[in-house]
C-alpha cells in the first residue's frame, strides 16, 4: 500500500476574470499532496477552500499556474500539467476516473450508452463495453427502465450513479471524486460507498471531496483539511474530524 | 423604288463560268492547319483538338466540320463517298459529294469498297472497312461531358485529370431510373484507356466498329471548332459498369427489302424494318456482298438481353450490406511505422491582398484588426498549426471571420495558403508537404483521403442527382465500377446516416435541410477517408434537426478511426464532438487545450467571452 500514485507539488491556481475588469480570484496557493495506491485521501474544509479546484487541477479541467501533478505509472512518472493535450486526453480516458457533482452527459445520451462509451475508452470492445456498462449500472441499482432514456431527464441521484458508474466501469489508476454521493438516498448512498471502498481495496488511489464527515470516516485512510487554498491539517479521520457525533 | 438594272442570271453565270480548273474551297494554308490538327488528334486518340474552323458553303451544323476535314485530307487520286444517315442518295449527301469531287478533282462513288475517303453523318457503313479507308464523321456536339457539366473550362479540367466521375454518375442515374442505360446515339466511349469521347450521333450498333478498327476515323465539329480521331487498332470501349452489359439496338424482324437480320435496321412503317445502309441493302439484294465477313463483324453478341441487366430497384429491394469491394487506402497500416498523426498543419497562413507575409505585421488580436496597416491586405489566418491523430477530433472555434473556415479551405485546397506546410500520413507517409502538390494532385486527395462536409449541403452535393448518385460520384471517382457494389455501399451508408432507403433514388433537392446534411455526411465517408473536415456541420439547421445531425456525427466519430477537424462558432458543437480545440480570433490561434478545460477554465479574454456567450 506504499506505492505512490499521485504526487502534487506546489500547485497554485489563480483565475483572471477578463469579463469582469480582469479581477483575479486565488484558488490554490501552493499545495503538496501524495496519494498511494489503495489509499483514500479525503479533502475537507469549508466552501471555497479550494477542494474542487484541487481535483480539477489534477484532472486538468483547470490549468494550474504553477506546480506539478505527477502520476506514477509502470513506465515511469509523468507530469500531467506538462503533458501534451492529446497524450493527456488518452491518459484521462484510460487511467483517470473523475466524478463531479454534476453529470456532464452529452445531450441525448442514455446511461447505458454513456457508461459503455467510457468503457470503450478504457479499451474494451463494443460488446464487452456494453456488458461492463450493464454490470456497473446494475451494481449501483439504476432501474433498468432508465438505461436508454436521455440522461437529461434523470433525477440528481440517478445522474450521480450514472456518473460514478462511468468513472468506475473499469478500475482507474486514480479516482477523483467530487461529492459523488451528495444527492443519493441512504440505500443508494450505501451502495456507492461500498463500491468506492471496494475500489480502494483493489488498489485504486482515491482523492475525494465529501460533504459529510460520515462518508469520510467510513472510507478515508487520510483526511487533508484545506483552507483558503492551503493545506492546514492532515491526519487520520479521527484526528482531523474528531470522533463521530 | 426601282430595282437595280441587271442583265439576268444567265449573264452573271456566264461571267463566272470560265475554263479554269476549280479553285477549291480551302486554300493550301487552311488545309495545312487542319491537317496539323488532324495529326495531333491522331497522336492523342480521343482528345479534342481545337482548330480554326472556316466558313463553308454549307451551314454550320450541316457537316461543315466533316467537310473541312475531308477537303484537307483528300487528294485527286482519292475516291469520295458521302453518307447521310446511311443513305447515299439524299440531297445533302449528294450535294456534299458533288461539292467535294467538283472542287478537288477526286473521283466519287457510292460503293464503300471503291471509296478511300467516306464522309458520313450518323452511320458507319455496314461494309467492313480496311486500312485503305479514312472515315470522316460529321460531329454536332464533340464534348461528351456537355450533358453533365456546362462549364467549358471545367470540362477541359475533367478531361485533363481523367476525372470522369460525373459521367459515371449520369450512367448510374440512367440505370436507376430506367433499368438500362438509355443513352442511344453519341454513346460515350473511353479511347485508348484515357479520354472519354463522344461517338457523334452514330447508333450504338456502330460503336463496336470503332474498336480496334482497320480504318482511321476522323471526327470534325465545325460549329464547335474541334477535331478528334481514332487511329487504327485503338481501344474504343463503351462506358458501362462491370455488371451492366453494353447493348446495341435490336429490331423485331428482318429487312423488308433484303432480308438481312445482321445489319442496323430502322423502322419502315408499323412493324416493318429496313436496312439503314442503303448501299449495303442494295448489294445484298444484288448478291454483291460478302455476307460472311459482314456477319462476323456484326455486334450480335451485344443485342439486348434483359436477363443480363441489373434488376430494377423497384423490383429488388436494396439491402444494406457490407460491400466487399473496397477502394482507396485499403492496404495502409495505420499502426505501422508512420507518424502518430493523420493530419499535420504547420504555420498555415492566408493573406488576401498585396504584401503576402510582409502584410502580417500590425495585425492580429493584440492589434485588434485583421487589416494590414502597411498594405491594406486582409490577414485571414496566420501561423495556425495543429495535428490530428486517427480516432481523434480537434475543434476550431471562433466567431465569424476569425479565420477558422479559411484554415479549412487551405487544407482542402479551395484556397492557396500564403504560408505554412501541410502533411497527411496517407501522402508519402507524411513526408511530403501537400501544399507543394499541384491542383490535380490536391483534388485527387479529396477522393479517398479527405472527406469534407460543408455548412451548405449544396456545396458538397449535386442537387439534381439522387442521394445514391451523390455517393456513387465519390465511389466511381475512387474507381468503383460495379453497379451492384456501388448500390450496396450507398445503401449501407444512407442506412447508417438514417436516410430512409425509400428515398435513395430521389433527387437531393427534394430533401429537407437535415436530410441533405445527412446525405452529405454519407458522401464524405463513402470511401472511408482518413481525415474528415466538418465546416459548421449543423449551422443553418433548426435546433431539433441540428441535434440529430450532431448525434449522428458523434456516433460516426466514435465508431471510426478517422481524424476529424470540426469548425464551429458554437461551443456546444465543439464540446459534443471534440477532445481538443483551438480558439481563433482575428486569424490567430489565441488559445488551445482540452475542450473541457477551455470551457471550464478559459484563459484568454476572447475565450472567456465565447464561453460566457455559450452559457445560455
Amino acid at each position: 500500500m506504499t506505492r505512490r500514485v499521485l504526487e502534487v507539488r506546489g500547485l497554485a491556481k489563480t483565475f483572471t476574470l477578463h469579463t469582469i475588469d480582469g479581477r483575479t480570484v486565488v484558488s490554490l496557493r501552493g499545495v503538496d499532496l501524495d496519494v498511494a495506491a489503495g489509499e483514500h485521501v479525503a479533502l475537507a474544509g469549508p466552501s471555497g477552500a479550494g477542494k474542487s479546484s484541487l481535483l480539477r487541477c489534477v484532472h486538468r479541467t483547470y490549468l494550474p499556474d504553477a506546480g506539478t501533478v505527477t502520476l506514477h505509472r509502470e513506465d515511469g512518472p509523468v507530469d500531467l500539467t506538462a503533458l501534451p493535450d492529446r497524450a493527456l486526453a488518452r491518459l484521462r480516458a484510460r487511467e483517470l476516473g473523475y466524478v463531479s457533482q454534476f453529470l456532464a452527459a452529452p445531450p441525448r445520451t442514455g446511461p447505458l450508452e454513456l457508461v459503455a462509451a467510457a468503457a470503450r475508452r478504457r479499451g474494451l470492445d463494443r460488446d464487452a463495453a456494453t456488458d461492463a456498462a450493464a454490470a456497473a449500472l446494475r451494481r449501483l441499482a439504476l432501474d433498468e427502465a432508465l438505461w436508454d432514456v436521455d440522461c437529461g431527464v434523470l433525477s440528481g441521484g440517478e445522474r450521480q450513479r450514472v456518473n460514478l458508474a462511468a468513472a468506475t466501469v473499469r478500475p482507474p489508476r486514480l479516482l477523483l471524486l467530487d461529492e459523488p454521493v451528495s444527492a443519493l438516498d441512504p440505500a443508494n448512498r450505501e451502495r456507492a460507498l461500498e463500491l468506492i471502498a471496494s475500489l480502494s481495496g483493489a488498489g485504486v488511489a482515491v482523492l475525494a471531496v465529501f460533504h459529510d464527515a460520515d462518508a469520510m470516516r467510513a472510507l478515508a485512510t487520510r483526511v487533508v483539511r484545506l483552507a483558503d487554498g492551503r493545506i492546514t491539517e492532515e491526519g487520520t479521520p479521527a484526528q482531523v474530524l474528531g470522533a463521530a457525533a | 423604288m426601282t430595282l437595280a438594272a441587271t442583265s439576268g442570271v444567265d449573264e452573271l453565270l456566264a461571267g463566272i463560268d470560265a475554263a479554269t480548273p476549280p479553285v477549291g474551297i480551302l486554300d493550301e494554308g487552311a488545309k495545312r492547319e487542319i491537317r496539323r490538327a488532324v495529326l495531333t488528334a491522331v497522336c492523342v486518340p480521343g482528345y479534342q483538338v481545337p482548330f480554326g474552323s472556316r466558313e463553308m458553303p454549307v451551314a454550320r451544323g450541316w457537316g461543315s466540320g466533316g467537310l473541312q476535314v475531308t477537303l484537307a485530307v483528300i487528294g485527286t487520286d482519292d475516291t469520295v463517298k458521302v453518307i447521310d444517315q446511311g443513305d447515299d442518295a439524299g440531297v445533302n449527301a449528294t450535294n456534299l459529294r458533288r461539292l467535294i469531287a467538283g472542287s478537288t478533282g477526286c473521283a466519287e462513288s457510292a460503293d464503300s469498297r471503291e471509296a478511300t475517303v467516306i464522309q458520313t453523318r450518323h452511320r458507319v457503313p455496314e461494309q467492313p472497312l480496311s486500312d485503305r479507308h479514312v472515315l470522316v464523321l460529321q460531329v454536332p456536339v464533340p464534348e461528351p461531358l456537355r450533358g453533365v457539366q456546362r462549364s467549358v473550362a471545367e470540362c477541359a479540367r475533367m478531361h485533363a485529370e481523367a476525372d470522369y466521375a460525373a459521367m459515371w454518375v449520369s450512367l448510374y442515374e440512367d440505370i436507376v431510373r430506367n433499368g438500362v442505360i438509355t443513352k442511344s446515339t453519341g454513346y460515350p466511349v473511353l479511347v485508348d484507356g484515357r479520354y472519354v469521347m463522344a461517338t457523334t450521333p452514330i447508333p450504338r450498333w456502330d460503336v463496336p466498329r470503332l474498336h480496334q478498327a482497320e480504318h482511321l476515323s476522323l471526327f470534325g465539329a465545325g460549329r464547335e471548332k474541334r477535331i478528334y480521331a481514332v487511329p487504327p487498332h485503338t481501344d474504343v470501349r463503351p462506358l458501362t459498369f462491370d455488371d451492366v452489359p453494353f447493348e446495341v439496338e435490336g429490331a423485331d424482324g428482318p429487312c423488308v427489302r433484303c432480308g438481312s437480320t445482321d445489319a442496323f435496321l430502322v423502322e419502315a412503317g408499323p412493324g416493318r424494318f429496313a436496312c439503314s445502309d442503303t448501299e449495303w441493302c442494295a448489294r445484298v439484294q444484288e448478291g454483291d456482298a460478302d455476307l460472311e465477313a459482314h456477319h462476323a463483324a456484326a455486334p450480335l453478341a451485344l443485342l439486348p438481353d434483359p436477363a443480363r441487366r441489373p434488376a430494377r430497384t423497384s423490383e429488388r429491394a436494396v439491402e444494406p450490406r457490407e460491400a466487399s469491394q473496397r477502394a482507396g487506402r485499403g492496404g495502409i497500416d495505420r499502426a505501422g511505422a508512420g507518424p502518430e498523426w493523420a493530419l499535420l498543419v504547420e504555420g498555415i497562413g492566408k493573406v488576401h491582398g498585396p504584401g503576402g507575409a510582409a502584410a502580417v505585421a500590425g495585425t492580429g488580436p493584440e492589434h485588434g484588426t485583421a487589416v494590414s496597416p502597411a498594405t491594406g491586405a486582409i490577414v485571414a489566418a496566420w501561423d495556425v498549426g495543429f495535428d490530428v491523430a486517427p480516432g481523434e477530433a480537434v475543434g476550431l472555434i471562433g466567431e465569424s471571420g476569425s479565420g477558422k473556415s479559411t484554415v479549412l479551405r487551405c487544407i482542402v485546397g479551395d484556397e492557396a495558403a500564403t504560408a505554412g506546410r501541410l502533411f497527411l500520413a496517407d501522402v508519402d507517409g507524411g513526408t511530403t508537404d501537400v501544399l507543394t502538390l499541384d491542383g490535380p494532385a490536391r483534388r485527387r486527395l479529396r477522393i479517398s483521403t479527405l472527406g469534407i462536409v460543408h455548412q451548405d449541403p449544396s456545396a458538397g452535393l449535386a442537387m439534381n442527382v439522387t442521394a445514391g448518385g451523390n455517393i456513387a460520384e465519390r465511389l466511381t471517382a475512387a474507381g468503383w465500377r460495379d453497379y451492384g457494389a456501388i448500390r450496396a455501399r450507398a445503401a449501407q451508408l444512407l442506412d447508417r446516416v438514417e436516410v430512409p432507403l425509400s428515398r435513395m433514388d430521389d433527387p437531393v433537392r427534394t430533401f429537407s435541410g437535415g436530410m441533405r446534411q445527412r446525405v452529405q455526411i454519407a458522401k464524405a465517408l463513402a470511401t472511408d477517408p482518413s481525415v474528415l473536415l466538418l465546416d459548421e456541420p449543423t449551422t443553418g439547421l433548426d435546433a431539433s434537426v441540428a441535434a440529430g445531425v450532431l448525434d449522428l456525427l458523434r456516433g460516426l466519430l466514435a465508431e471510426r478511426d478517422v481524424a476529424a477537424v470540426v469548425v464551429s462558432h458554437d461551443f456546444a458543437v465543439i464540446e459534443a464532438l471534440t477532445d481538443r480545440s483551438l480558439v481563433m480570433q482575428l486569424g490567430r490561434v489565441v488559445e488551445h487545450g482540452l475542450t473541457d478545460q477551455l470551457f471550464r477554465d478559459p484563459h484568454h479574454p476572447y475565450t472567456q467571452r465565447l464561453v460566457a456567450a455559450a452559457r445560455r
